[in-house]
């Protein structure tokens, strides 16, 4: 094993993601994760290409997608020969399969590789009852005739209605929405301020589209060429006449709305890595190096912290290990999982009490500046199909940290951070820096 | 894109009742594959002197060249007509003749031989272009090939073509473009150009080591490549050897995605009438290929409209997409410095360009403009062994002719010498040659791809 | 001394509910209602070498969204242990009606780990017959060992009410802590006139409900699926029509099954060993999308379930892990 080297986004490709029951709603994960490759493929030329390794996950999976990152891959013009590898780790899925990947081509255990994820809220596998699922299987398993029938004599007409899946929390039976709604009320984050950040993030998207920002970042899929929940024309007026669907049972009132929060996406993205020799041997242009990356978890089963705020814990961590500030980022995306987890988030790491009660800290962590905040949009406007979020925000970070370097005269080190909340107190950061 | 007629009438039947009725018999056309010969049986040369001998010696000669010709093709040649043999292309050379007298010989000799012309046979004349500065017999004598061709080819049944080669005085005919005009028009890459006389301008361009993948080593960018003809012409620039961009609007990312995959290219996702195409086309093919060799402008819109209805913006979008762009991307590469490695530019016109077609002022003024930008863009790029030069597509069997009415599509189809619309690879074999680097001697011309359309010249 | 009654085996639930009431309707043929009851037999129940049933372990780690591991959980040591309770409130000379008694809260130290190879000793003996102010408690205190061992592993004890009755000798409630309208009849008990929530009594501050960390989706047949699991098919848990014959619209929750779950949301937190409470304060009728919390405490964990809405919690209820050994 050779000593580190850096690893680098070399590019990305995703699918414009749609709203759930939209364009894709037959869409399957394998389908859409092998369009997003095979864009990425076309993109750089990668037709039967052997790379080092592919890493993708879906967080609404299938049982017959256990190997869901291969058969995609065997389904797309890289070379049959490309292994790949199936992670999962909820909404920290897609930028988990970056650290790993980087972290694999920093260790030289890899020279190549693509990062991704997909997620269909529409192609959601629904499956029969734990108790008709367990008769069926006695039912298989019996050597005899009368034990299958007994096996099978247990099952009620009840038994046979499907399970859909269920995103909530599988601690606490508290949807996503219902856990931020009681830390946005716990943190007291307005509604309007919500607005301004769902706002902020539809103004930002539609304005990237518009300049062609994601040309090279995104492929056309089943007809749809942008992301189907960008509302462009949003207004706050708009947003605040929408009603409440969250947090209306607590004490505090209701602030969060369809409106600041993400709606359920279909969608897959991928990102293209290397090391620079690799890049170099394909004519292609590293965009910004993964220097560096930490997880987190926070406990919310005993209510100790929210369940979205583990970037909080995160973040702090990842900058210390490297003496660095929020205020040496260029740029800073945050996954806009609710506008309310953002703010959150914002507010925690202002807090003197939290940073020095939580994050052992002397003061505050700090202040994000909000012109450095997703200024291409987040996943208010873009969407957010759960695992494909990560590559769609390493991908767009390190073209815009690629981008910003290139138009700055100084070799001053241009930083990127990513920060991504997910499912079960998770959460993960990631520096990112212009190469 | 099926043709039912075609098929009923390549039937038993079907022909019996055509052959009764007087209906147009189209015959099925045999299109170029890589490995396959050149002619599929013996070739006339007709004609006397040095040129002539020059053509007979370069497709009798053996493969791999010899004396002073540089590459022989190993047909079976025929100096006169021998009774009865069915030949498989019969070239009149008819370089020499200074008087109209002299073409009666070698047109009545090769009349002799079209009744038993095999299937898709080739007649091409190999002429020199009539001037105002000639002789006016020599300039009678050579327009004469070009009334004599042109009727020749309508003449000409079973998927047969006529073709000339019209080279420059002081153009040897044995020129690497005039060579490659000459295999082209005889091979099936040429299965639906019919009736046209392609000229050649120069001693100029490289002929191909490989005749079967003569783009090797080239860097080509295709526009609208996601479909219709532009993805063929993607698909047959990468079979002839060149590493291919593709480029069409982020909207058709997708189709864009599979042409580039299916080419083992790249697709470049950018709307070319953006200000800055051209140099971002320019920056992925050299960052990326490490240079650009062939552009080829194929994206193109139609917004049909008769003129007394046509409004600022149908005619304004037909323009910019057509013509506009090109001519802005044209002068990124003119300008950049890293257009001059035998540089080739092929423009998609359009027979409506050259005949006008009702309801397509815009379509027609965008395209006819091509002709014109590329007679002038060409002497640019000649000292750097470049060119530039259009195809003219006449009915193509492609997404956009279907959506025509079907009685009018039927009669647009047979509106032609080979009674049928062309394929899209018709078009693309016509882009990849003028791609060439053996094309370099042709300058700014228009080479049509109609099947000898009715309409225009 | 007391009399032990060593039984061969567990006995089944169904034959002693229907003695139940049996019993029941004895007692209220030889004495008016709210007569005094005598004294506890003093008396304990025991069996020895009893296997677990590792189906039904299963069943019950499913149940409560339990990992299937070996270790027992310590709501599935009470299913083991209950159907003694019963045995001995059907005696003839328990003093009062088993139909009657509501379980009212609940107590268990789990000294020792317990796993599924393990054989168990359980003996149950009822203790603390007390007046209340709304009527009569008394303890069922519940004891497993590891077959053949001397040290406690586990100990339950569970507080049940007999409504309106009082003892021989006192004349009036006294005054108790906690809610006397309390819940959760052991065999049956005539719902008390309705299940709304009752005004705060003026003594007691106004209850304002915790911020949620969990949340609890009830079906209408959660009665059904714990009486599968557990044995304890106590019919007001059951069903519509059964849990009407005493006097509830709509089935009501099991107790054990609501602390066992609260107990599982806890976790792995709670540690091998630990002292988990519960108080049943109200009825919990079916189906319900209740609100839990759980909360660290100095010492342990706090939890509350209520209804979002309600003015009162069902159940709270406590899970202290016993350092000695943790």
């Amino acid at each position: 094993m050779s000593s580190p080297r850096p690893a680098y986004v070399l590019g990305g490709n995703r699918i414009p993601f749609a709203r759930a029951g939209g364009p894709y709603a037959h869409a399957s994960n394998l389908d859409m994760l092998t369009a997003a490759l095979d864009g990425l493929v076309a993109r750089f030329g990668l037709q039967g290409e052997v790379l080092g390794q592919v890493s993708a996950g879906a967080v609404l999976k299938h049982s017959r997608d256990f190997n869901l990152a291969r058969q995609a891959v065997l389904g797309s013009p890289l070379s049959p020969r490309t292994p790949a590898t199936d992670v999962q780790e909820a909404c920290a899925t897609g930028v988990e399969t970056v650290v790993a990947l980087a972290n694999k081509i920093a260790l030289g255990q890899l020279e190549s590789g693509v990062a991704g994820g997909a997620d269909s809220a529409s192609d959601a596998p629904i499956v029969v009852g734990d108790r008709l699922r367990r008769a069926l299987l006695d039912a298989n398993r019996a050597r005899t005739a009368p034990r299958r029938l007994a096996a099978l004599a247990r099952i009620r007409p009840k038994d046979l209605s499907p399970v859909a899946p269920r995103t909530d929390e599988p601690s606490t039976g508290l949807s996503m929405g219902e856990h931020q709604a009681i830390t946005t009320a716990r943190w007291g984050i307005s509604r309007q301020a919500q607005d301004e950040l769902a706002l902020a993030s539809h103004r930002n998207l539609a304005a990237a589209w518009d300049a062609g920002f994601f040309d090279d970042l995104v492929t056309s899929y089943q007809g749809l060429t942008r992301d189907g929940n960008l509302r462009p024309d949003t207004s706050l007026d708009k947003l605040a006449a929408l009603p409440p669907v969250f947090g209306k049972r607590l004490d505090a009132p209701p602030t969060m709305t369809a409106g600041n929060s993400t709606p359920l996406t279909d969608g897959a993205s991928t990102v293209l890595l290397g090391s620079a020799e690799w890049a170099a041997a394909h004519d292609l242009t590293p965009l910004a190096a993964v220097i560096d990356a930490e997880v987190a978890a926070v406990d919310f089963v005993h209510g100790e912290e929210g369940l979205l705020m583990a970037p909080v814990y995160a973040v702090p961590r990842l900058l210390a290990r490297h003496g660095l500030t929020l205020d040496d980022f260029a740029r800073i995306e945050i996954h806009e999982a609710f506008a309310a987890t953002v703010l959150c988030t914002l507010e925690a790491w202002q807090s003197d009490e939290l940073g020095r009660t939580r994050l052992e800290l002397p003061g505050a962590f700090g202040t994000v500046p909000r012109d450095r905040l997703n200024v291409h949009g987040s996943s208010l406007a873009a969407g957010h199909p759960f695992a494909a979020t990560g590559g769609r925000i390493v991908a767009t970070l390190a073209k815009e940290l690629h981008r910003l370097k290139a138009s700055r005269a100084s070799d001053e080190p241009v930083r990127g951070l990513v920060s991504v909340c997910a499912a079960g107190g998770l959460g993960i950061a990631a520096i990112l820096e212009a190469a | 894109m099926g043709d039912t007629y075609l098929d009923l009438m390549s039937s038993g039947a079907g022909a019996a009742i055509a052959t009764r009725l007087g209906l147009p018999r189209p015959a099925p056309l045999r299109r170029y594959r890589p490995g396959v010969a050149l002619l599929d049986g013996s070739a006339l040369v007709l004609g006397g002197g040095p040129d002539a001998d020059a053509i007979a010696q370069l497709l009798s000669g053996p493969p791999g060249g010899t004396g002073g010709v540089p590459d022989g093709w190993g047909l079976d040649v025929h100096r006169h007509a021998v009774p009865d043999e069915r030949y498989a292309a019969v070239l009149v050379v008819l370089t020499d003749v200074t008087h109209p007298d002299q073409l009666a010989a070698p047109v009545l000799e090769a009349a002799a031989t079209l009744k038993r012309l095999r299937p898709g046979g080739r007649v091409v004349t190999v002429s020199r272009p009539a001037h105002e500065t000639d002789a006016p017999a020599v300039a009678a004598a050579r327009q004469g090939v070009d009334g004599l061709l042109r009727s020749l080819a309508k003449e000409l049944r079973g998927g047969a073509t006529g073709n000339g080669v019209v080279v420059t005085d002081g153009v040897p005919v044995t020129a690497p473009s005039a060579v490659a005009t000459l295999r082209f028009l005889l091979s099936t890459r040429s299965a639906f150009v019919d009736g046209q006389l392609v000229d050649v301008d120069l001693d100029a361009g490289e002929l191909a080591t490989d005749w079967d993948h003569p783009l090797a080593g080239r860097v080509a960018v295709v526009t609208g490549a996601a479909r219709g003809i532009g993805a063929v012409v993607a698909e047959v620039l990468a079979r002839d050897g060149a590493r291919v961009v593709c480029v069409d609007v982020p909207a058709a990312g997708q189709g864009l995605a599979a042409v580039a995959n299916r080419v083992r290219g790249t697709a470049l996702q950018l709307d070319v009438t953006a200000p800055d195409a051209g140099d971002r086309i320019l920056e992925h093919a050299t960052s990326r290929h490490g240079g650009l060799h062939v552009m080829v402008h194929n994206a193109g819109i139609t917004r049909d409209k008769l003129l007394a209805n046509m409004t600022p913006d149908r005619w304004g979008s037909v323009m910019a997409v057509n013509l506009a762009a090109q001519l802005a991307i044209n002068e990124t590469l003119l300008t950049s410095g890293e257009f001059v490695d035998a540089p080739r530019i092929v423009a998609t016109a359009s027979t409506s360009g050259i005949a006008g077609n009702r309801g397509q002022t815009n379509y027609a003024a965008s395209k006819a403009g091509i002709i014109g930008a590329v007679r002038a863009t060409a002497p640019l790029l000649v000292p750097f062994g470049g060119t530039a030069n259009a195809v003219a597509p006449g009915f193509i069997e492609t997404d956009m002719t279907a959506r025509m009415p079907a009685l009018t599509r039927q009669v647009a189809r047979r509106l032609s010498s080979l009674q049928q619309g062309g394929q899209p690879v018709d078009v693309a074999e016509a882009v990849a040659f003028l791609a060439s680097p053996a094309a370099g001697g042709i300058v700014g011309r228009t080479l049509r791809v109609c099947g000898q359309s009715l309409v225009g010249r | 001394m007391s009399e032990d009654v060593v039984l061969a085996t567990v006995p089944a639930l169904g034959r002693l509910y229907a003695r139940s009431l049996a019993a029941t309707v004895r007692r209220s043929a030889s004495r008016g209602a709210g007569a005094a009851p005598g004294a506890l037999p003093d008396v304990c129940y025991a069996v020895h070498d009893v296997p677990v049933d590792t189906s039904r372990l299963a069943a019950y780690q499913a149940l409560m969204g339990l990992r299937a591991a070996d270790r027992l959980p310590a709501g599935f040591v009470h299913t083991v242990a209950f159907p003694l309770h019963v045995a001995l409130m059907v005696r003839d000379d328990f003093p009062l009606a088993p139909a009657g008694l509501v379980h009212v809260a609940n107590r268990v130290t789990q000294h020792r780990p317990l796993f599924r190879g393990d054989r168990l000793d359980v003996r149950v003996r009822a203790v603390g017959l007390r007046p209340h102010r709304s009527g009569t408690q008394l303890d069922l205190v519940a004891e497993v060992r590891r077959a053949g061992a001397s040290d406690l592993a586990w100990e339950g004890v569970s507080t049940y009410l007999a409504r309106g009755v009082r003892l021989a000798g006192t004349s009036g409630p006294e005054p108790v802590a906690g809610d006397a309208r309390a819940a959760h009849p052991v065999v049956g008990e005539r719902a008390p006139h309705d299940e709304r929530p009752a005004a705060p009594a003026d003594d007691r501050p106004t209850w304002r409900p915790p911020v949620p960390t969990a949340s609890w989706r009830l079906g209408a047949d959660t009665g059904r699926r714990y009486a599968e699991v557990s044995g304890d098919r106590n019919p007001v848990h059951l069903s519509r029509l059964t849990a009407r014959l005493f006097g509830f619209r709509r089935p009501i929750a099991h107790g054990m099954y609501t602390a066992g779950r609260a107990l599982a949301d806890v976790g792995p937190a709670a540690g091998h060993t630990f002292v988990w409470t519960a108080e049943f304060t109200k009825p919990l009728l079916l189906p319900a999308t209740v609100a839990v919390n759980v909360t660290a405490q100095d010492d342990g964990y706090a939890y509350t379930v209520w209804r979002p809405g309600a003015g009162h919690p069902y159940l709270t209820g406590e899970v202290r892990p016993l350092t000695a050994d943790r």
